[in-house]
Protein backbone atom coordinates (compact mmCIF):
# COMPACT_ATOMS: atom_id res chain seq x y z
CA UNK A 1 0.00 0.00 0.00
CA UNK A 2 2.75 2.37 1.25
CA UNK A 3 4.50 1.93 -2.15
CA UNK A 4 1.66 2.39 -4.71
CA UNK A 5 0.72 5.38 -2.36
CA UNK A 6 4.08 6.84 -2.72
CA UNK A 7 3.51 6.67 -6.95
CA UNK A 8 0.37 7.92 -6.52
CA UNK A 9 1.79 10.86 -4.38
CA UNK A 10 4.63 11.23 -7.17
CA UNK A 11 1.75 11.53 -10.05
CA UNK A 12 -0.17 13.97 -8.65
CA UNK A 13 2.99 16.27 -7.65
CA UNK A 14 3.95 16.11 -11.54
CA UNK A 15 0.43 16.77 -12.36
CA UNK A 16 0.50 20.17 -10.06
CA UNK A 17 3.66 21.07 -11.45
CA UNK A 18 2.28 20.71 -15.22
CA UNK A 19 -0.81 22.87 -13.69
CA UNK A 20 1.95 25.59 -12.35
CA UNK A 21 3.50 25.55 -15.81
CA UNK A 22 0.86 25.63 -18.09
CA UNK A 23 -0.65 28.44 -16.40
CA UNK A 24 2.53 30.93 -17.12
CA UNK A 25 1.05 31.19 -20.66
CA UNK A 26 -1.85 31.77 -22.18
CA UNK A 27 -1.99 29.57 -25.34
CA UNK A 28 -3.74 26.26 -26.83
CA UNK A 29 -0.68 24.40 -26.32
CA UNK A 30 -0.29 24.83 -22.39
CA UNK A 31 -4.11 24.72 -22.39
CA UNK A 32 -3.40 21.65 -23.70
CA UNK A 33 -1.01 20.20 -21.46
CA UNK A 34 -2.77 20.79 -18.71
CA UNK A 35 -5.83 19.33 -19.50
CA UNK A 36 -4.51 15.83 -21.51
CA UNK A 37 -0.75 15.52 -19.32
CA UNK A 38 -2.01 17.12 -16.60
CA UNK A 39 -5.17 15.58 -16.68
CA UNK A 40 -3.77 12.09 -16.85
CA UNK A 41 -1.61 12.69 -13.87
CA UNK A 42 -4.02 13.65 -11.63
CA UNK A 43 -6.74 11.10 -12.67
CA UNK A 44 -4.07 8.04 -12.58
CA UNK A 45 -2.32 9.50 -9.36
CA UNK A 46 -5.83 9.52 -7.26
CA UNK A 47 -7.03 6.53 -8.76
CA UNK A 48 -4.14 4.98 -7.63
CA UNK A 49 -4.97 5.83 -3.70
CA UNK A 50 -8.01 4.97 -3.97
CA UNK A 51 -7.13 1.50 -5.55
CA UNK A 52 -4.38 1.07 -3.05
CA UNK A 53 -6.91 2.02 0.19
CA UNK A 54 -9.45 -0.63 -1.32
CA UNK A 55 -7.12 -3.56 -2.15
CA UNK A 56 -5.25 -3.16 1.58
CA UNK A 57 -8.83 -3.25 2.91
CA UNK A 58 -9.30 -6.41 1.04
CA UNK A 59 -6.41 -8.13 1.73
CA UNK A 60 -6.99 -7.09 5.55
CA UNK A 61 -10.78 -8.66 5.42
CA UNK A 62 -8.41 -12.14 3.74
CA UNK A 63 -6.29 -12.35 6.67
CA UNK B 1 -8.46 40.91 -3.38
CA UNK B 2 -7.01 38.23 -4.25
CA UNK B 3 -6.04 37.35 -7.83
CA UNK B 4 -7.31 34.10 -9.19
CA UNK B 5 -3.91 33.32 -10.15
CA UNK B 6 -2.32 33.40 -6.99
CA UNK B 7 -4.89 31.76 -5.66
CA UNK B 8 -3.95 28.63 -7.88
CA UNK B 9 -0.63 28.78 -6.87
CA UNK B 10 -0.75 28.86 -3.29
CA UNK B 11 -2.92 25.69 -3.56
CA UNK B 12 -0.49 23.82 -5.81
CA UNK B 13 2.04 24.92 -3.47
CA UNK B 14 -0.29 23.95 0.03
CA UNK B 15 -1.28 20.40 -1.79
CA UNK B 16 2.73 19.88 -3.18
CA UNK B 17 3.56 20.24 0.42
CA UNK B 18 1.09 17.40 2.00
CA UNK B 19 1.85 15.31 -0.93
CA UNK B 20 5.69 15.26 0.28
CA UNK B 21 4.60 14.77 4.32
CA UNK B 22 2.96 11.80 2.87
CA UNK B 23 5.63 10.41 0.27
CA UNK B 24 8.23 11.30 2.86
CA UNK B 25 6.61 9.74 5.91
CA UNK B 26 3.74 7.26 4.44
CA UNK B 27 4.07 6.05 8.32
CA UNK B 28 1.76 8.42 9.69
CA UNK B 29 -0.78 7.06 7.61
CA UNK B 30 -0.73 4.25 10.64
CA UNK B 31 -3.01 6.89 12.56
CA UNK B 32 -6.41 7.62 12.40
CA UNK B 33 -5.34 11.12 11.80
CA UNK B 34 -2.62 10.40 9.41
CA UNK B 35 -4.80 8.53 7.16
CA UNK B 36 -7.08 11.30 7.08
CA UNK B 37 -4.80 13.99 6.02
CA UNK B 38 -3.47 11.34 3.72
CA UNK B 39 -6.84 11.18 2.54
CA UNK B 40 -7.03 15.27 1.95
CA UNK B 41 -3.72 15.29 0.44
CA UNK B 42 -3.72 12.71 -2.20
CA UNK B 43 -7.36 13.54 -3.52
CA UNK B 44 -9.40 16.56 -1.41
CA UNK B 45 -6.86 18.89 -2.03
CA UNK B 46 -5.11 18.09 -5.58
CA UNK B 47 -9.02 18.33 -6.81
CA UNK B 48 -9.37 21.55 -5.41
CA UNK B 49 -6.46 22.48 -6.75
CA UNK B 50 -7.26 21.08 -10.51
CA UNK B 51 -10.62 22.35 -10.34
CA UNK B 52 -9.89 25.36 -9.53
CA UNK B 53 -6.95 25.12 -12.16
CA UNK B 54 -9.32 24.28 -14.61
CA UNK B 55 -11.53 27.19 -14.09
CA UNK B 56 -8.85 29.62 -14.58
CA UNK B 57 -7.77 28.01 -17.89
CA UNK B 58 -11.47 27.85 -18.95
CA UNK B 59 -11.54 32.12 -18.14
CA UNK B 60 -8.17 32.69 -20.23
CA UNK B 61 -9.36 30.93 -22.91
CA UNK B 62 -11.66 33.74 -23.61
CA UNK B 63 -9.22 35.87 -24.06
CA UNK B 64 -8.09 37.35 -27.40
CA UNK B 65 -4.46 36.34 -27.00
CA UNK B 66 -5.52 32.76 -26.78
CA UNK B 67 -7.22 32.61 -29.46
CA UNK B 68 -4.52 34.22 -31.77
CA UNK B 69 -1.79 31.55 -30.12
CA UNK B 70 -2.85 29.02 -33.24
CA UNK B 71 -0.96 30.29 -36.09
CA UNK B 72 -4.12 29.50 -38.28
CA UNK B 73 -6.10 32.63 -36.24
CA UNK B 74 -2.90 34.87 -36.87
CA UNK B 75 -4.30 36.70 -40.23
CA UNK B 76 -7.55 36.95 -38.59
CA UNK B 77 -6.16 38.91 -35.24
CA UNK B 78 -4.46 40.70 -37.87
CA UNK B 79 -7.67 41.76 -40.05
CA UNK B 80 -9.22 43.15 -36.62
CA UNK B 81 -6.84 45.96 -37.29
CA UNK B 82 -7.48 47.06 -41.08
CA UNK B 83 -7.94 50.79 -41.09
CA UNK B 84 -11.26 50.35 -42.90
CA UNK B 85 -14.67 50.62 -40.79
CA UNK B 86 -16.52 48.88 -42.98
CA UNK B 87 -15.17 45.90 -41.93
CA UNK B 88 -17.31 44.33 -38.80
CA UNK B 89 -14.66 43.06 -36.89
CA UNK B 90 -11.85 45.80 -37.15
CA UNK B 91 -14.61 48.41 -36.35
CA UNK B 92 -15.76 46.85 -33.81
CA UNK B 93 -12.39 46.13 -31.94
CA UNK B 94 -10.75 49.55 -33.10
CA UNK B 95 -13.93 51.22 -31.58
CA UNK B 96 -14.15 49.17 -28.32
CA UNK B 97 -17.53 48.09 -29.27
CA UNK B 98 -16.16 44.96 -27.90
CA UNK B 99 -13.57 44.40 -25.24
CA UNK B 100 -9.85 44.08 -26.78
CA UNK B 101 -9.43 41.90 -24.70
CA UNK B 102 -11.64 39.49 -25.33
CA UNK B 103 -12.99 40.18 -29.30
CA UNK B 104 -13.05 36.62 -30.63
CA UNK B 105 -15.15 35.50 -27.93
CA UNK B 106 -17.42 38.28 -27.75
CA UNK B 107 -18.89 38.17 -31.05
CA UNK B 108 -18.04 33.74 -31.51
CA UNK B 109 -20.23 32.58 -28.63
CA UNK B 110 -23.49 31.33 -28.43
CA UNK B 111 -26.01 34.23 -26.55
CA UNK B 112 -28.42 31.28 -25.73
CA UNK B 113 -28.86 28.95 -22.65
CA UNK B 114 -25.63 26.66 -22.22
CA UNK B 115 -23.94 29.22 -25.06
CA UNK B 116 -21.11 29.06 -22.66
CA UNK B 117 -20.65 25.73 -22.66
CA UNK B 118 -21.43 24.93 -26.26
CA UNK B 119 -18.75 27.64 -27.19
CA UNK B 120 -16.10 25.78 -24.79
CA UNK B 121 -16.98 22.85 -26.72
CA UNK B 122 -16.60 24.19 -30.30
CA UNK B 123 -13.08 25.83 -28.71
CA UNK B 124 -11.81 22.31 -27.49
CA UNK B 125 -12.79 20.88 -31.02
CA UNK B 126 -10.73 23.61 -32.62
CA UNK B 127 -8.12 22.68 -30.75
CA UNK B 128 -8.35 19.08 -31.13
CA UNK B 129 -8.36 19.60 -34.94
CA UNK B 130 -5.20 21.93 -35.47
CA UNK B 131 -3.62 19.53 -33.27
CA UNK B 132 -4.18 16.05 -34.28
CA UNK B 133 -6.80 16.69 -37.59
CA UNK B 134 -6.58 18.44 -40.37
CA UNK B 135 -8.12 22.36 -39.93
CA UNK B 136 -10.41 23.49 -42.52
CA UNK B 137 -8.89 25.93 -45.27
CA UNK B 138 -9.70 28.81 -44.91
CA UNK B 139 -11.42 28.31 -41.90
CA UNK B 140 -15.37 29.12 -41.98
CA UNK B 141 -18.28 29.17 -39.20
CA UNK B 142 -19.91 25.83 -38.71
CA UNK B 143 -23.11 27.49 -39.46
CA UNK B 144 -24.30 30.87 -40.27
CA UNK B 145 -23.99 33.57 -38.28
CA UNK B 146 -27.08 34.08 -35.84
CA UNK B 147 -28.08 37.78 -35.35
CA UNK B 148 -28.80 36.79 -31.63
CA UNK B 149 -25.48 37.58 -31.46
CA UNK B 150 -25.65 40.81 -32.74
CA UNK B 151 -28.66 41.64 -31.04
CA UNK B 152 -27.03 40.88 -27.99
CA UNK B 153 -25.57 44.18 -28.01
CA UNK B 154 -27.82 45.99 -30.47
CA UNK B 155 -30.78 45.34 -29.41
CA UNK B 156 -32.37 48.39 -27.57
CA UNK B 157 -29.68 50.56 -28.80
CA UNK B 158 -31.21 53.86 -30.03
CA UNK B 159 -28.28 54.39 -33.82
CA UNK B 160 -29.62 50.97 -34.10
CA UNK B 161 -33.79 50.96 -33.24
CA UNK B 162 -34.28 54.29 -34.55
CA UNK B 163 -32.45 53.50 -38.13
CA UNK B 164 -34.98 53.57 -40.87
CA UNK B 165 -33.58 50.72 -42.47
CA UNK B 166 -33.64 48.71 -38.99
CA UNK B 167 -36.69 49.61 -38.37
CA UNK B 168 -38.02 48.92 -41.68
CA UNK B 169 -37.30 44.80 -41.08
CA UNK B 170 -36.89 45.09 -37.50
CA UNK B 171 -39.53 41.89 -36.55
CA UNK B 172 -37.36 39.69 -39.64
CA UNK B 173 -34.03 40.89 -37.88
CA UNK B 174 -35.24 39.30 -34.34
CA UNK B 175 -36.41 35.93 -35.50
CA UNK B 176 -33.49 35.37 -37.39
CA UNK B 177 -35.33 35.11 -40.93
CA UNK B 178 -33.03 37.95 -42.52
CA UNK B 179 -29.26 37.87 -41.78
CA UNK B 180 -27.49 41.08 -40.53
CA UNK B 181 -24.63 39.41 -42.20
CA UNK B 182 -27.39 39.43 -45.66
CA UNK B 183 -25.14 40.92 -48.93
CA UNK B 184 -25.13 44.68 -49.14
CA UNK B 185 -25.67 44.90 -45.26
CA UNK B 186 -23.31 43.90 -42.73
CA UNK B 187 -21.35 41.50 -45.36
CA UNK B 188 -17.41 42.41 -45.02
CA UNK B 189 -15.66 40.69 -42.36
CA UNK B 190 -12.23 39.14 -42.05
CA UNK B 191 -10.73 40.44 -45.25
CA UNK B 192 -7.24 37.59 -44.59
CA UNK B 193 -6.89 36.94 -48.20
CA UNK B 194 -6.07 40.95 -48.38
CA UNK B 195 -4.08 41.95 -46.27
CA UNK B 196 -1.25 42.40 -48.00
CA UNK B 197 -3.11 45.56 -49.49
CA UNK B 198 -5.03 46.57 -46.13
CA UNK B 199 -3.59 49.61 -44.81
CA UNK B 200 -3.81 48.95 -40.79
CA UNK B 201 -4.59 51.32 -38.14
CA UNK B 202 -1.92 51.59 -35.50
CA UNK B 203 -3.00 52.00 -31.51
CA UNK B 204 -1.71 55.67 -30.34
CA UNK B 205 -0.27 54.88 -27.05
Amino acid sequence: MLRKMRISGILLIFGLVIEALSLLWNTAVSFMSFAVIGGLCFASGILLFLYSLVSSNISGLNE
Amino acid sequence: MINPQTLVFVLIGASILLILLVVIRPSITASREGKIIAFLALVIVPVVAAGVGASEHMERSEQTQFCLSCHIMEPYGKSLYVDDPSYVPAAHFQNQRVPAEKACYTCHTDYAMFGTIHAKLNGLHHVYVYWFGRPMHPIHLYRPYNNRECLHCHAGARSFEDSPTHAAMMSDLKSNKLSCTTSGCHDTFHPVDKLDQAKFWKRTE
